[in-house]
């Protein structure tokens, strides 16, 4: 009797109940986000995708094989010849590190895992811890269930899952989780208003600020925060120690990441954090006076009270102004300005440009990579603003700032990503509050709905107050009975066909994630495939193939020119010196490499011979219809050269005098002479791909080339792949003479030896040339002797 | 220091045993009576297959004869083997010799089957593999070019015994020769006849060398990690890297894809080759270090597995690749046992491709955690490294790693080696074990942590409400309790309606009314200790005492009515309505109850 009782008491008791269903969804989730994104790994194999990954890759090798000081002290003479690139203080560790510890941890164990396979799944691995940390946080901001909704849909959501599938091995990966882990500590240190949390959400910060340039957002929105609830009049002594202990801990921390440095206090992205704590600190001392100096009357103090902080705040707004024009704090970085502006970056910095990920985004990629939740999602701001607190304004900033950095550049959907999901959760977990309510029997419900509204009351103020007496187990029992107040109009019809119609949308928001994932997100790029008619599937393998053969067959120290883009990849997979790659930071060099490609052989030649270059790689998508090739890439090359060259590259020489970039006949003379046309079509021209087309015609552009004659005085072709996508030349070694490319001009002068031969026979003194030649010493005819007779007669 | 004193023991020891087993004189007074040599140069390797019939013109009996190896070869030489010239073609031992005077010259002692008497003669044939003995010349060639090589090698067998008549026959790749020593020469096609020579003396030596083409691939694996590893769990893994290079004549120039599309030259280069694994193999995998190599067919025979392997690119001449192969067997196939001992038979080195040439090759066992007394054979002469160590899933002292090294190797090694060791079958619990406990500990941690209070600091509320939670939880039960007993009373009262048994009904009632007073003497004094807690459940308490009591006093009236009626003091219809507003309140309070206990 007492055994069946105790169990019947634990079945009913809902909160053992709840903390199971949570765990079991959370775990669900995690490995919703984890498997989700093996997509590339089942199709293909586990492999590094992409370019950046390849360097967090090779970095992270180095780093497994030679220990963090030999990381942190790296210079990679393999990058940027002859310059070459101080790894360990230009990169972000974070990555790496985790990578490395996961590793060593494992490996430690016994468990010999491939630091490739370490790598290949950081990001999933993380994103499940991801769609723990959004679930900890939308719990603080709002309820559970809302936060079990916004677990579930940040594991599947297409905007996080772009950067984050099996392979993807990039900063963003465990960014995200961190940008998220931080954000949810700073709500929590905000609501207790305890050291304790704020300092681990320095730590987290630091976390951050070690694995992606995107802290500044961090730290830029925590003081927006701080200075929105200023400005709102919610300033508390929580929010004082909360934001002065992270800002100072956050400070120091970030600092101690070799990459970021002294940043923090000397360029204007920080700034932002060092106003506000003045402010902060300003306002605390003002508030202190106010309890001494209560002389005053209430409406004079407080007209005190605003002027000072308002003189505060100008105060700390001129001081960051003096600093800028005194040079003792950096300007905004171009980077940043081309948030502001979105034309700024063509105009200035045609590198950042060229790079799709930093286009504008359409409106299209939104719901692509959101489907319902961006129609949700402004739902959940309203509710957020209608309930307002200290960390739902947090919330709301978040929402506004991110949505509109996601507008200014693709790559930065991945930050609003996050919030939608949260904001959705909340939405949606409003709506099903209120329409799925298990319609209990009524005879409780008349009775006890004045009992329960109050107590609804009470929690509702001791939320507010931050009282966390109330367990979970109440908080059930409230959802369940709180919307029974009105709804109760609601037939039982409706409120199914809203569940039902709720549950769809979900249903097929989950359909579409799962399809986007797989047909958008999930090809690694270092390996095509094409589908034949009969579904079977062809791997088109040329970029390891040809990484591969300049791993084997050239000299280990040889350097290879290619544009940037593939300098990773080289470095990575060839293991081969490159001039520029994926981390633009020199400007010129990469302007040299393109006016390498844009000029005409004979000067290219001498720059490759200044560059010391051994190799040139370029990719050719002409006979496979491959579109993301070095022809299509050339005008940024051509413009980015243009940068830096103004006299020697113009980019109107490239375009037909109608404005258009063609390749065929049409095309300019430039175009068709510079060095990578030259190395994309030679030898193209004889090739015939189908019966349909001449021969030569190029399948990505749709035309037929128009040089077709095109040999090379100082390079050989040395490898080219299966379908023709990667081209590799050699850079031939200087002659020893240099042959003359027009043949010597002709003249009617007599061979020398002839000349030398006739001199020694005849011993001849001197020889004109075009001498008229006079026979001597012959007699005229008889009839002309006798005047010479006579004149000898004279004589 | 270890190690080259352990080299130093076996080469000791080798030598000891050559000076003192293997030296022998020549073999009495033998001559070849009739020796016919076939040269065949068709792939990369040079394979002499030559018949020695051989005289015992001596006077006293032989058991074995002396094979020497032409000066011009000696580094090349591979393998040597010889069998008996019959219908079973029985396998003759060899083993290498020295003979006194002969320093210079490595030769070879074969045993006889049987004892050769004076007089009488025997047939026995030769089998020789050299390796990289044909060279390309020119050494640089352009893509469209054909591959020239040159074969340099005796015209006569270099033999210690006097040949009396022998022929040569060399068997080209293709019958154009650009040119060839013409003595005693016959071109046939694309065979060369050398012979027949008379009368030819011991160890003589004259030039023979052959310039043709030859476009078979020169593919040279020059080194091989062969890395089986042993598992008793059921399976042997197997992987192999290789480094291979095409040893041919160097590619001059460019490489042109166009050309080579069309299929028109690059005939000397490898496109791809064959790889036969044994027939049980399973999860095979192609690899390089960026990478699986997606141009590979698997081809699963009855008796084989065929790997066509297409290296990432064409190997040109002087061109060189990396790749790996790794498989899985099942151990049944390969492991026996007896007790505690253990056998292992498997190949030394494996099928590579056609007419293979291995420079180096390096097996490594790895046997089981705990395996000891390790004893390795194999049927041809291997350099035995010390033992290594090697750690992985869940090992905490390292399994043995035999390592065994040998170079030149060629198809005619394929043979299995014999391992044996011992390994005690109660280790195979050790690693299931160790699982086993680190997720007790691992629980067992969770359990005190989560049970066990580390504050610092005392929670005052927290445990005031984890009391009161307690309090509740007992309060529930002791309501519960007491809710049920109402049935009861409504059943003794049912029942008593029925028999009108007076005295039962009282005696039942008087036990129930015991135990109500015990239950809510318990609430009493759970109501005291909650008032303790919180004010505010003691009031709500105190109003569930209320209720109960109204319902004592409810359900006393309808005893007393009850009683009436069964006295026949009432009317049957004025009871039944009477009753039926007793119970109507009963449930009222009942429910009242139900939501107080719902809300504490």
């Amino acid at each position: 009797m007492a055994g069946e009782s105790n169990i019947r008491t634990a079945l009913s008791n809902p909160a053992g109940w709840q903390s199971l269903l949570s765990f079991s969804i959370l775990a669900l989730a995690y490995l919703a986000a984890f498997s989700s994104r093996l997509f590339a790994v089942i199709r293909f194999e586990s492999i590094i995708h992409e370019f950046d990954p390849w360097f967090n890759y090779r970095s992270t090798h180095h780093l497994v094989n030679y220990g963090f000081y030999n990381f942190l002290n790296w210079f990679d003479e393999r990058a940027w010849y002859p310059l070459g690139r101080i790894v360990g203080g230009t990169v972000y560790p974070g990555l790496m590190v985790t990578a490395g510890t996961i590793h060593w941890l494992l490996n430690s164990l016994h468990i010999t895992v491939h630091i490739r396979d370490v790598c290949v799944f950081l990001a999933p691995t993380f994103s499940g811890l991801t769609s723990i940390a959004t679930y900890l946080l939308t719990k603080e901001l709002w309820s559970q269930g809302a936060g079990l909704l916004a677990a579930c849909f940040i594991a599947i959501v297409p905007g996080y899952i772009s950067r984050s599938v099996a392979g993807s091995y990039d900063n963003e990966g465990i960014a995200i989780f961190a940008l998220l882990f931080t954000y949810f500590l700073w709500v929590k240190s905000v609501k207790t208003g305890s050291i304790f949390w704020a300092g681990c959400t320095a730590l987290a910060y630091f976390y951050m600020v070690s694995a992606w340039g995107g802290y500044v957002y961090i730290i830029n929105l925590i003081p927006l925060h701080v200075f929105v609830l200023l400005l709102m009049g919610r300033f508390s002594y929580r929010i004082f120690v909360a934001y002065c202990a992270f800002f100072i801990l956050g400070l120091l921390l970030s600092m101690q990441v070799p990459f970021v440095g002294f940043q923090p206090i000397r360029t204007s992205e920080h700034m932002a954090s060092a106003g506000v704590f003045a402010l902060l600190i300003a306002y605390g001392f003002l508030k202190y006076l106010h309890t001494h100096l209560s002389s005053l009357t209430k409406s004079e103090m407080r007209s005190l009270f605003f002027f000072a902080v308002a003189a505060s705040a100008a105060a700390v707004l001129m001081a960051v102004v003096y600093l800028t024009y005194a040079g003792y704090v950096a300007p905004w970085s171009g980077r940043f300005y081309s948030l502001y502006d979105t034309g700024y970056a063509k105009i200035h910095i045609p590198i950042i440009a060229s790079v799709s990920e930093h286009q504008p985004t359409t409106w299209v990629s939104f719901f692509f990579d959101l489907h319902v939740l961006v129609c949700t999602f402004p739902a959940g701001v309203w509710f957020c603003i209608k309930k307002i607190n200290d960390e739902r304004v947090f919330i709301v900033l978040y929402a506004i700032s991110a949505s509109y950095f996601a507008g200014v550049m693709v790559r930065l959907m991945l930050t609003l990503t996050p919030v939608v999901c949260i904001l959705s959760a909340i939405a949606f977990s409003n709506v099903l509050e209120r329409y799925l309510v298990d319609d209990t029997p009524k005879v409780h419900h008349i009775e006890d709905e004045s009992e329960d509204d109050e107590e609804g009351d009470k929690r509702n103020k001791s939320k507010d107050l931050y009282d966390k007496v109330t367990k979970t187990a109440g908080k059930v029992r409230k959802i369940r009975h709180e919307p029974s107040g009105e709804p109760e109009s609601l037939g039982g019809n409706v409120k199914t066909i809203v569940v039902m119609a709720v549950m769809m949308i979900l249903m097929m928001f989950a359909v579409h994630c799962t399809w986007v994932t797989s047909n958008a997100y999930s090809s690694p790029s270092v390996v095509l495939a094409s589908y034949n008619h009969d579904g079977s599937r062809n791997i088109l393998d040329d970029f390891r193939e040809a990484y591969y053969w300049l791993r084997q067959n050239t000299d280990d120290h040889s350097r290879v020119m290619s544009w940037w883009d593939y300098g990773y990849q080289i470095a990575g997979m060839a293991n081969r010196t490159t001039l520029v790659d994926n981390n633009t930071w020199n400007n010129s060099h990469i302007a040299l490499v393109g006016k390498a490609m844009s000029s005409n052989e004979t000067r290219a030649y001498e720059i490759m011979k200044a560059l010391d270059v051994d190799y040139v790689l370029v990719i050719f998508g002409g006979v496979i219809g491959y579109s993301g090739d070095d022809i299509n890439k050339f005008l940024w090359m051509v413009r980015i050269a243009e940068g830096e060259h103004p006299k020697e590259i113009r980019e109107g020489d490239y375009f037909t005098p109608q404005g258009e970039f063609r390749v065929d006949k049409a095309g300019s003379k430039t175009l068709l002479n510079c060095l990578m046309y030259k190395l994309c079509y030679y030898r193209f021209g004889e090739m015939q791909l189908d019966f349909r087309t001449p021969p030569g015609f190029d399948r990505t552009r749709n035309v037929e080339i128009g040089n077709k004659d095109i040999s090379f005085q100082h390079l050989e072709e040395a490898y080219t792949t299966e379908h023709w996508l990667v081209r590799i030349y050699k850079v031939k070694k200087q002659d020893n003479r240099v042959r003359l490319d027009h043949t010597v001009r002709k003249t009617d002068i007599k061979p020398k030896t002839k000349f030398t031969s006739r001199k020694s026979g005849k011993r001849k003194r001197g020889f004109i040339k075009n001498k008229l030649l006079i026979k001597k010493g012959k007699r005229p005819s008889s009839k002309n002797k006798k005047p010479s007779r006579k004149s000898s007669s004279k004589k | 220091m270890n190690r080259v004193g352990y080299e130093l023991v076996i080469f000791g020891a080798l030598l000891a045993s050559c000076c003192t087993a293997n030296q022998g004189a020549l073999g009495g007074d033998l001559v070849n009576t009739a020796v016919n040599r076939q040269i065949d140069l068709t792939s990369q390797l040079a394979k002499f297959t030559t018949t020695i019939t051989l005289e015992n013109a001596g006077k006293t009996a032989t058991t074995s004869f002396v094979l020497a190896i032409d000066p011009s070869l000696r580094d090349r030489l591979s393998f040597i083997g010889a069998t008996t010239k019959d219908d079973d073609a029985e396998k003759l031992p060899v083993t290498q010799t020295t003979v006194p005077g002969r320093t210079t010259d490595i030769l070879f002692r074969v045993d006889l089957p049987k004892a050769l008497g004076a007089g009488q003669s025997t047939t026995v044939n030769v089998e020789e593999s050299y390796t990289h003995a044909q060279t390309p010349f020119p050494a640089q060639i352009t893509q469209a070019e054909d591959q020239l090589v040159l074969f340099k090698g005796n015209l006569h067998f270099y033999s210690p015994y006097k040949t009396q008549s022998e022929t040569t026959t060399v068997k080209l790749a293709s019958s154009k020769v650009e040119s060839h020593t013409k003595t005693k020469a016959k071109v046939e096609d694309s065979s060369i006849v050398y012979g027949p020579f008379e009368n030819v003396e011991p160890f003589s030596q004259e030039k023979l060398q052959v310039h043709y083409e030859n476009n078979t691939p020169f593919l040279a694996v020059s080194s091989l990690v062969r890395v089986i590893e042993v598992s008793h769990w059921g399976n042997i893994a197997v992987e192999e890297t290789y480094d291979v290079r095409h040893s041919g004549a160097r590619l001059k120039g460019s490489f042109s894809r166009y050309d080579y599309q069309r299929q028109l030259d690059g005939r000397s280069s490898v496109k791809s080759f064959k790889t036969i694994l044994p027939a049980a193999a399973r999860d095979v995998y192609y690899r390089d270090e960026i990478g699986n190599i997606s141009t590979s067919n698997l081809n699963e025979q009855d008796d084989a597995v065929e790997l066509e392997l297409r290296p990432r690119f064409p190997l040109f001449g002087g061109w060189k690749t990396h790749y790996y192969i790794g498989y899985n067997l099942p151990s049944y196939e390969y492991l026996y046992n007896s007790g505690d001992e253990y056998a292992l038979q498997m190949r030394f080195v494996d099928h590579v491709y056609d007419d293979q040439v291995i420079d180096d090759i390096t097996v490594k066992i790895i046997l089981p955690e705990g395996s000891k007394n390790v004893d390795l054979s194999v049927p041809f002469p291997v350099d035995r490294h010390p033992d290594e160590l090697h750690f992985t899933y869940l090992d905490t002292f390292g399994r043995p790693v035999v390592v065994a090294h040998k170079s030149n190797l060629v198809e005619q090694h394929i043979q299995d080696f014999t391992l044996r060791y011992s390994f005690q079958k109660l280790l195979l619990l050790q690693e299931p074990l160790l699982v086993v406990f680190a997720f007790y500990i691992l629980f067992f941690t969770v359990i005190v942590y989560v049970r066990l209070d580390f504050a610092i600091s005392k929670d005052e509320a927290s445990e005031s409400r984890m009391r009161m939670q307690g309090l509740l939880d007992q309060l529930q039960a002791a309501q519960d309790k007491r809710t049920s007993l109402y049935q009861r009373y409504e059943d003794a009262i049912a029942k008593f309606k029925s028999t009108k048994d007076l005295a039962g009904f009282t005696g039942s009632r008087k036990k129930i009314d015991a135990e109500h007073k015990e239950l809510s003497s318990t609430i009493k004094e759970l109501q005291g200790k909650l008032k303790l807690e919180s004010t505010d459940v003691a009031e709500k308490v105190g109003e569930l005492q209320k209720l109960d009591t109204n319902l004592k006093e409810q359900i006393g009236l309808s005893i007393t009515l009850a009683e009436k009626v069964v006295a026949g003091k009432m009317g049957k219809q004025q009871y039944v309505d009477n009753e039926k507003v007793y119970s109507a309140k009963r449930e009222d309070i009942m429910g009242k109850t139900e939501t107080l206990l719902s809300t504490l």
